[in-house]
């Protein structure tokens, strides 16, 4: 069985708030991992230390197999080597909240910036690549367009399209329609519905409950830095084995 | 050692050093930048006045002063005030019956000459404070029953003072740095002090070394007595302990 | 008026613009590379955010004049400055008024560059971050890029300074346009007049710099214009 993420036993703390207290989390190639929870659980930053956005103060992190190594430097925790971190940042495409597009680049130059100087591929195939994945996000008619000109769902797919462009073993959402407009949602969901069908491995951390509980073929509730509860959505929408994350579910899928 | 030893008798207050004409030296920095910085302040107030008034010629005036000081070497307003000051000074004289070459000395060309350029300055900050009061607190003096003059004095002065007083002290350190071209008058300030030193000595490099620690003292302790006043504006605004 | 005395000293006065504007347009490059450099050092490393921030500190606690004095004459004093190779640069006004313009104008220019730094958004920084960029890509590509372009009209007002700044240089002998103009009062005594000339040459050469930088604004933050429909 090959696994495209694996998290063992993740912690992290910032200050003297411990926010993952040990979480171990596997996603096979295609599966689609929903990540619930009430805010401060510490989803997101589970999400984030899986690129090494947030360096984990313990635990491992392995993608596609290949671990990323660590030391210990000055009393903390950093990753050993930073080529092999950017490699692997290489290899999972991440969408933020708030879409961070680089704003002097327009949104075709937003999505072969990666692939053309991180990835180093060659520049017509990255921009044939990127023009087909925009199509497929709706933005074909939005190349040579800025940031700032679009709207927050067109800000939001164009990112999505980003992430797709470094060909990625495993997609990560961190929230992606929490800085929406309740009308511009549906489209960025449609997009990852989509994404999903293909066949595609996503972690996503959300509170569209329906949506997740929709699409994703495994959900994980988290509450104090744990996994609270974990299992088919099926279960954990629907029947929860647990008081807290019945209270949660019933609380989130009313609105 | 001997290196420290041979430079502090330089610069120091012995038979052979060079302390007292230093220290006279530092003391006319700092009077002629002052004076330069008053008269800064009044020709600023002046041109902030001009800038917010709704007289399109007084407009024009301290738009065309403003854009032109901004644009034009400081250097060549000093020399404008040097030798046309004493042209206007000698015709003056003549008219008066008084024959011979007038002048205007040092100090007050440089007074006048750094004056009018951080008078340019001035206006800005001056201006941006002005208009960076709320218009609900102008208002409300208004409402209040004050006349201009007791607003002016009362509330726009405080206010301005809060508000200009970071640009202020950006035109204070302006003028003190500015102050050194007055030395090409030949007014033994620190600049031209240090000038006459190296010449005379064959140690230019001590000379302007010293001169160096001399402004960047003047500039930090200056710049500490802005900070404090900047504090002491802004004590209303402090929350309660 | 004398309207000849004026064509006169005009076309004296034009003879020095060509030097002014070299002055200005070599120690500005220089500047501007050495203030990005060192606002990027005052970023990324602790030692040298101390080293910067001392060096922004000497160069604007003090006169640009004292500067140029201090590397004109100041280091002649020592022997192995005048048997260095640098001695037949350092002996020379036009390179020490050069030195000392770019190392000032640096100081202020990285405290431009540095809050250009600061604007760039942290989003930003992270996208490129989970992108996988090394450091350098990222300074490349895109916090300089969005950085610089903060900076750019900051960067104009800088520029015009140093345009007058240019005429300090005339004090250690260059006949730049201030140069020329002393030349002219000194001998003349009519300052007024030497005064409008000259100073309308440097209007117009600011006015132009300004113009020239807001057009290059222009067409480098085409993501912040409202589309055009």
């Amino acid at each position: 069985m090959n696994l495209a993420v694996a998290v063992t036993d993740l912690r992290k703390s910032f200050g003297r708030n411990e926010v993952l207290k040990g979480v171990s989390l596997a996603a096979r190639e295609g599966e689609v991992i929903s990540i619930i929870g009430a805010s401060g659980s510490g989803k997101s930053t589970l999400l984030r230390c899986i690129p090494m956005l947030e360096v984990p103060d313990g635990g491992e992190v392995a993608i596609a197999g290949e671990t990323i190594r660590m030391r210990e430097r000055h009393g903390r925790r950093e990753p050993a080597d930073a080529a092999q971190v950017n490699r692997i940042r290489g290899e999972l495409g991440f969408v933020f909240q708030t879409f961070n597009l680089w704003a002097h680049m327009t949104v075709l130059q937003n999505v072969i910036e990666a692939p053309v100087h991180v990835q180093k591929r060659p520049r017509a195939e990255c921009v044939a690549e990127a023009r087909d994945i925009l199509e497929k996000v709706g933005l074909g008619e939005k190349l040579d367009a800025y940031p700032a000109h679009l709207s927050g769902g067109q800000q939001q797919r164009a990112a999505i399209a980003r992430a797709l462009a470094m060909r990625p073993k495993a997609l990560l959402f961190d929230e992606p329609t929490s800085a929406l407009d309740p009308e511009l949602v549906g489209e960025v969901l449609r997009v990852m519905r989509a994404l999903a069908a293909e066949g595609r491995t996503m972690l996503i951390v959300t509170h569209e409950m329906g949506f997740a509980a929709e699409v994703s073929t495994r959900a994980v509730f988290l509450a104090d830095g744990r996994i609270e509860e974990e299992g088919p959505p099926a279960q954990v929408f629907g029947d929860p084995l647990t008081e807290r994350c019945r209270q949660f579910v019933g609380r989130h899928l009313n609105r | 050692m001997d290196l420290l030893i041979d430079y502090v008798t330089l610069i120091g207050f012995g038979p052979t050093g060079w302390g007292w004409q230093l220290a006279r030296a530092t003391f006319l920095t700092i009077s002629v930048s002052a004076c330069a910085y008053l008269a800064g302040l009044v020709f600023g107030t002046l041109g902030a006045w001009g800038k917010l008034s709704a007289s399109r010629a007084a407009h024009g005036v301290t738009d065309a002063y403003t854009t032109i000081i901004r644009g034009v070497p400081d250097l060549l307003v000093i020399y404008l005030f040097y030798f046309g000051g004493s042209t206007v000074m000698t015709k003056l004289g003549q008219m008066f019956g008084a024959s011979g070459f007038w002048g205007l000395n040092g100090f007050m060309v440089g007074v006048l000459a750094v004056g009018v350029v951080s008078g340019a300055y001035q206006t800005e900050v001056l201006r941006g404070a002005f208009l960076a009061i709320p218009k609900g607190e102008i208002e409300a003096a208004r409402a209040v029953g004050m006349g201009r003059l007791l607003m002016l004095r009362r509330i726009i002065g405080p206010r301005v003072l809060r508000f200009g007083l970071p640009g202020m002290g950006n035109v204070w350190q302006q003028v003190l740095k500015e102050s050194a071209l007055i030395s090409v008058t030949g007014l033994a300030e620190i600049m031209r002090q240090i000038h006459i030193g190296a010449g005379s000595t064959h140690q230019p490099f001590d000379f302007y070394v010293t001169g160096f620690l001399l402004y960047l003292a003047l500039t930090t302790v200056s710049g500490q007595l802005f900070r404090w006043a900047e504090g002491w504006t802004l004590v209303p605004e402090r929350r309660a302990a | 008026m004398d309207f000849d005395f004026l064509g006169d000293t005009m076309m004296k006065l034009l003879a020095g613009v060509p030097l002014t504007l070299q002055l200005t347009a070599i120690s500005v490059a220089i500047g501007a590379a050495l203030a990005i450099l060192l606002a990027v050092l005052r970023a990324v490393s602790r030692p040298g955010e101390y080293f910067v921030r001392f060096y922004v500190f000497c160069l604007r606690g003090t006169p640009l004049l004292l500067q140029i004095f201090l590397i004109y004459y100041g280091l002649g004093q020592f022997a192995f400055v005048r048997e260095s190779i640098l001695w037949p640069f350092l002996r020379q006004p036009y390179w020490c008024a050069i030195l000392a313009l770019s190392l000032n104008t640096a100081a202020y220019g990285s405290e431009i560059v540095r809050g250009g730094l600061q604007s760039v958004p942290a989003g930003a920084i992270e996208a490129a971050r989970a992108a996988g960029m090394s450091k350098l890509l990222m300074y490349r590509r895109i916090i300089l890029p969005l950085a610089l372009r903060q900076a750019l009209p900051a960067y104009g007002n800088e520029m015009v300074i140093m345009v007058k700044s240019t005429s300090l240089a005339s004090i250690v002998t260059l006949m730049e346009v201030s140069g020329i103009s002393y030349a002219i009062i000194s001998e003349t005594y009519r300052a007024l007049e030497v005064f409008l000339c000259a100073g309308s040459i440097y209007l117009v050469i600011n006015f132009l710099i300004t113009r020239a930088v807001a057009a290059v604004e222009y067409r480098i933050t085409p993501h912040l214009r409202p589309v055009s429909t």
